[in-house]
């Protein structure tokens, strides 16, 4: 590759292809000034006063930073802290469940031989599909019956089968657990259980740390079924907060500032363990091709 | 091994997808939105028909109000005024969480400042925004599932508002209070007790506040304009809807709007109509509600009003100082909770002024939910919140609303240095209490739908007179969402 | 081969214990409240006020009735309509630049620096919640925000942005876009990275100029993985929801133009009347609409599968 370059290039060449970088690195620009741009507006938008933000729109900061966030924590509508509290104990057990069962049911179909297993795979492709919005109906009254109104076991439990997840684990499994290693810690007498918590677990440990933090940030930003159930103050989650907020101020009765504070907060948490841990995002997708 | 590479980065990018794909899925946070304010409503009084007070209701105890339970029970008007002052001891049996049901924090506000639980009672709010019915769907779900909810888990008070009190009063989901030792002490306004009083005559509930609505005009703008901004002139300039219609032209040519919202002037003409939109199952157009459409296409063409949402941000820019907003139509709540930029930027520019046509708008009423379990502390709260004249003249010198309780607004508006600043010391109580005595409540007018008639059709019309569509496209777009409210509703 | 076959059969019993809690809860909370709404779709029940109509058996009348215009409307379609309108507008876009975005980032002669930070940005409006991007876009688009501001003065003194139905749609798309153009772009780029590198090299012996190489290798070899991505984001898009929901409120103004398919369920589902023989009708055309989409993807996956299976084959016997 680069021996042929060296014989081929030209001036025009070497011309044309700064060219190109300068427009790509224009057109990145670009696009990072879309992506960032939202944030920084909310991070403006979060000092101004509810009186200026009505009056208008302006890039200049206000002053009123400390005020709105005291407005937010003391919300009287809201319950913030509590919705963090709240909301970190949903995601947190929703991202352990989902990425532990998922990972279970991945290995349980990649690893065994049995006569419905091609039955369960094509099974799970298929509901993999199926929006959730359309069992709202059926779910409503089946929490209901159960006495489960206010409770997170019905945001949690139902994250045992996530289709998504598991197929993500499977692919992966697919690409980096071999016959061999299951087969060894059989002949050493490990029981099933052990060998999956032991030895395949950790290897898939990448997969794992990827699919950890989506189904967190997922179930952090999860509107749609929390607001079937959680119609307790105490109990509910971020989304529905800024939800009811949002409710308040269309009927002329809330403050902007204050409602873009608590979208502030509300984000935050997510985006800071983004940047840290953006490196196994973005890669995580090639994760099989970097193994393979 | 490039092959299996391949097949793998793809393979891991289509599990990533899928992942995403249920991301995008469960990912839906949202609010309602859009245009329908969820504020409270009313039909109404008939400016001309003079149905003064002494009700059917009645003053005082006559049919065995004396309760077993509720501290204000025998001793009538004397005694519940000394309702909500901590005085009541828990009955033996009576719950110890009271859980009430309500859309915004206006009352929770009230009772966290002015009244005194009884000791032992825990008071646990649900707060569920208006916005989109949200409230009314998660009430209706606590009640028709009441019995089967554990007890601290019942609901035992539950607030509602003009536009769908008949919805709950004439169910046996609702109480009948007169018989947890509350009544219609005779100093409330008539047509309070009249709205939360079922089909066959039992009271279901009670309401702190009375909602004349007034002109709120700008102070500056109206000298500028008629070069008066005295509230009696005012109105005198504005007492005919052919008046107004002459000062919005004088508006308009200095620069002004008269209104920001077509709607603004909706609830005088809905409130005024003296039949229902709904007979039976059939629903029809009121000759009120035609004549407001006409009026507000001439709004609309003469650049008389802008065309924003009743509750839309923009309103808000142009009754700041920069603002050329001359009027708007509201109660006390109105002018207090809603219009936060006024209050701030152009407080004591204001005032009030009758207008061409006395009504009132909103409302919020306390009602008693079949099933709990502190009766006891329902009458008290009920009767702390009409009765106690302590936490009454609270509501009107601290939160400055207008009270149903008319001892306490006859102090005041008989008090010529009362006023209010944001008025620019204009004494609203003397005004209001006025408009307040005329108000009727004609229950043949009112439907539990009314919430929908109020605010989904006039937000379909304001379509139309956008210019988004034509009127009977925004005819039809009220009645596709009408068949999602009411399917069995039909029209002509 | 065949001895770990011999093995795994009595590990079989193994395998439905560690799949049972997926197919457990999932029947409990998915399928089961699944088929009770599909149950419901044959039922007249709803409430009038606090009382509830039916349930009555009604056969096939919802159904019949969401194939009838309602006020001269035929809402399956339009909002079915508007559903697509506003997928394709956000995703062509979207398709375009992440494919862009894609070849830049692959690209061996442009040596991109500083890709870690760029691809880190544009994924991060994925993770932030729809509903807070979609209230800053409409402050934004509104009458007194600075797009909109600027709509009336390029366009003309009455333009309101979210009076217009081409520019709601626009808005709705555009936010979007944004928020899914990062995501497809690191998919798109796994799949070029999984093209062979030989052919690049060989191309580049012949001589073939960047846009030769483009649209003769990366995009034809590309395909399998682009339509999987069209179609997931197809069937992401039938689910539009919440962002049209914060922009065009509950009835999608203007003019119902941005009322979605899950908004229209959803509004008769939860709303007032508690429609659930309707809503249970809707769900099983969005179900089936969804399941015909999804039977194209699941055709493409097992295609995909099987030569995986056959490359692993192919790698075991590398390795003996």
């Amino acid at each position: 590759m680069t021996y042929c370059n060296k014989i081929g290039e030209t001036e025009s060449d070497r011309t044309k292809q700064t060219v190109a970088r300068v427009l790509s690195y224009v057109f990145l620009g670009f696009v990072t000034f879309l992506s960032l741009f939202p944030i920084v507006l909310l991070i403006i938008n979060s000092t101004r006063s509810g009186d200026q933000l009505q009056m208008g729109f302006s890039l200049l900061p206000g002053s009123s930073f400390g005020k709105n966030f005291s407005a937010a924590i003391g919300a009287s509508t809201i319950d913030l802290p509590h919705g963090l509290v709240n909301s970190f104990i949903v995601a947190a057990c929703v991202c352990l469940v989902t990425t532990y069962f998922s990972a279970m049911t991945a290995y349980g179909i990649h690893v065994y031989d049995f006569r419905l297993k091609r039955a369960a795979f094509n099974f799970i492709l298929v509901i993999m599909m199926i929006p959730t919005q359309i069992s709202a109906v059926g779910f409503i009254k089946l929490v209901y019956s159960m006495n489960l109104r206010d409770n997170f076991l019905p945001l949690i439990i139902p994250a045992v089968a996530s289709p998504a997840i598991f197929f993500y684990m499977k692919q992966y499994l697919e690409s980096s657990l071999p016959m061999d290693v299951i087969e060894a810690a059989r002949v050493d007498g490990s029981n099933e259980f052990a060998t999956f918590n032991t030895i395949a677990l950790p290897m898939m440990k990448p997969a794992i740390a990827v699919q950890l933090i989506f189904s967190f940030v997922a179930s952090w930003n999860n509107f749609f079924t929390p607001a079937l159930i959680l119609t307790d103050a105490k109990k509910q989650t971020l989304p529905i907060m800024i939800s009811k907020l949002r409710s308040m101020q269309l009927s002329g009765n809330s403050d902007l500032g204050q409602i873009y504070m608590v979208i502030l907060i509300s984000i935050i948490p997510v985006v800071i363990v983004y940047f840290f841990i953006s490196k196994n995002i973005v890669e995580g997708v090639a994760l099989g091709a970097v193994k393979g | 091994m490039k092959n299996f590479k391949k097949n793998i980065a793809l393979l891991s990018a289509l599990a990533l997808a899928g992942t995403m794909l249920a991301g995008c899925g469960g990912d839906t946070t949202t609010t309602d939105s859009g245009n329908a304010g969820g504020e409270t409503t009313t039909k109404a009084a008939d400016a001309a028909a003079d149905t003064t007070a002494a009700a059917d209701t009645g003053a005082a105890a006559d049919d065995g109000a004396a309760a077993d339970d509720g501290a204000a029970a025998a001793g009538g008007y004397e005694a519940a005024k000394t309702a909500g002052t901590g005085a009541l001891t828990l009955p033996e049996g009576e719950g110890k969480v009271f859980n009430i049901y309500c859309w915004n924090e206006d009352f929770k506000n009230y009772v966290e400042k002015f009244y005194t639980a009884p000791a032992g009672v825990e008071f646990k709010w649900t707060v569920v925004p208006n916005e989109g019915g949200a409230y009314q769907t998660a009430l209706d779900e606590a009640l028709l599932n009441q019995e089967s909810a554990a007890a601290d888990d019942k609901v035992d008070l539950f607030l509602a508002e003009a536009d769908y009190i008949i919805k709950y009063a004439n169910t046996d989901l609702t109480q009948d209070v007169t018989k947890l030792g509350v009544e219609n002490w005779g100093v409330g306004y008539d047509y309070t007790y009249n709205a939360a009083t079922s089909t066959d005559g039992v009271l279901k509930g009670v309401s702190w506040q009375a909602n004349p609505s007034m002109f709120i005009y700008r102070r500056s703008i109206a000298k500028d304009v008629l070069g008066t901004d005295d509230p009696d002139e005012v109105q005198a300039a504005l007492s005919t809807w052919d008046k107004v219609d002459e000062v919005a032209q004088k508006a308009a040519d200095k620069g002004y709007v008269m209104f920001a919202s077509p709607l603004e002037t909706y609830r005088t003409f809905a409130n005024n109509s003296n039949v229902s939109y709904l007979n039976g199952d059939k629903f029809a157009p009121t000759e009120a509600f035609n004549n407001w459409v006409a009026q507000a296409e001439k709004y609309v063409e003469n650049g008389w009003s802008k065309t924003y949402g009743l509750w839309a941000d923009e309103k808000q820019a142009l009754m700041g100082k920069d603002g050329n907003m001359m009027c708007c139509i509201g109660p006390a709540w109105y002018f207090n909770f809603c219009m936060g930029t006024a209050q701030e930027q152009t407080s004591g520019d204001w005032g009030i002024c009758v207008g061409p046509q006395e009504h009132f708008w909103g409302g919020t009423w306390l009602l008693a939910a079949t099933g709990s379990d502190n009766n006891a502390v329902i009458a008290d709260l009920m009767n702390a919140f009409t009765a106690n004249e302590d936490i009454m003249e609270k509501i009107l010198t601290d939160a400055k609303e207008f009270p149903n309780n008319t001892n306490v607004v006859n102090k005041y508006a008989s008090d010529d240095s009362y006023g209010l600043e944001f008025l620019g010391g204009q004494n609203h109580i003397k005004m209001m209490a006025e408009c307040a005595k005329n108000i009727t409540w004609d229950p043949a007018l009112h439907t539990q739908y009314d919430q929908t008639f109020n605010e989904t059709l006039p937000n379909s019309i304001l379509e139309y007179l956008q210019g988004v569509c034509d009127k009977d496209t925004a005819m039809n777009n009220f009645y596709i969402s009408l068949s999602e409210v009411a399917p069995q509703i039909t029209h002509d | 081969m065949r001895k770990s076959k011999i093995k795994s059969i009595s590990y079989a019993k193994w395998g439905y214990i560690f799949i049972l809690p997926f197919f457990l809860v999932y029947a409990v909370f998915s399928l089961y409240p699944m088929l009770t709404t599909f149950y419901y779709s044959f039922f007249e029940n709803y409430n009038q006020g606090l009382t509830t109509v039916g349930p009555n058996f009604v056969g096939l009348n919802n159904y019949i009735n969401l194939f009838k215009p309602n006020e001269g409307v035929f809402e399956l379609l339009v909002y079915t309509k508007n559903t697509m309108i506003m997928w394709l507008l956000g995703a062509v876009p979207q398709f375009v630049f992440s494919l862009l975005l894609a070849v830049i980032f692959t690209s061996v002669r442009l040596k991109i620096k500083g890709q870690r930070f760029f691809k880190t940005v544009i994924y991060m409006p994925n993770l932030i919640m729809a509903a807070a991007y979609s209230m800053l876009f409409y402050v934004m688009f509104s009458e007194v925000g600075p797009v909109g501001m600027l709509c009336k003065t390029l366009i003309s003194e009455d333009f309101v942005v979210f009076q217009s139905v081409g520019a709601s749609r626009g808005v709705i798309a555009f936010i979007n876009f944004l928020m899914w153009f990062g995501n497809t772009t690191i998919m798109l780029m796994a799949g070029i990275m999984g093209i062979d590198q030989s052919l690049f090299e060989a191309a580049s012996i012949d001589g073939a100029s960047g846009t030769q190489v483009f649209f003769k290798i990366t995009l034809p070899l590309l395909s399998p993985i682009f339509v999987y991505v069209a179609i997931t984001s197809l069937i992401g898009g039938l689910q539009m929801y919440d962002v049209p929901q914060i922009i065009g409120g509950t009835d999608g103004v203007p003019n119902r133009s941005t009322r979605t398919l899950i908004m229209w369920l959803n509004n008769v589902v939860t709303g007032k009347a508690k429609d659930y023989g309707k809503g249970g009708a809707i769900s099983v055309l969005i179900f089936i609409i969804t399941g015909v989409l999804s039977f194209i993807v699941y055709k493409n996956m097992v295609k995909e599968d099987k030569t995986l299976k056959a490359s692993r084959r192919r790698k075991k016997n590398d390795l003996l």
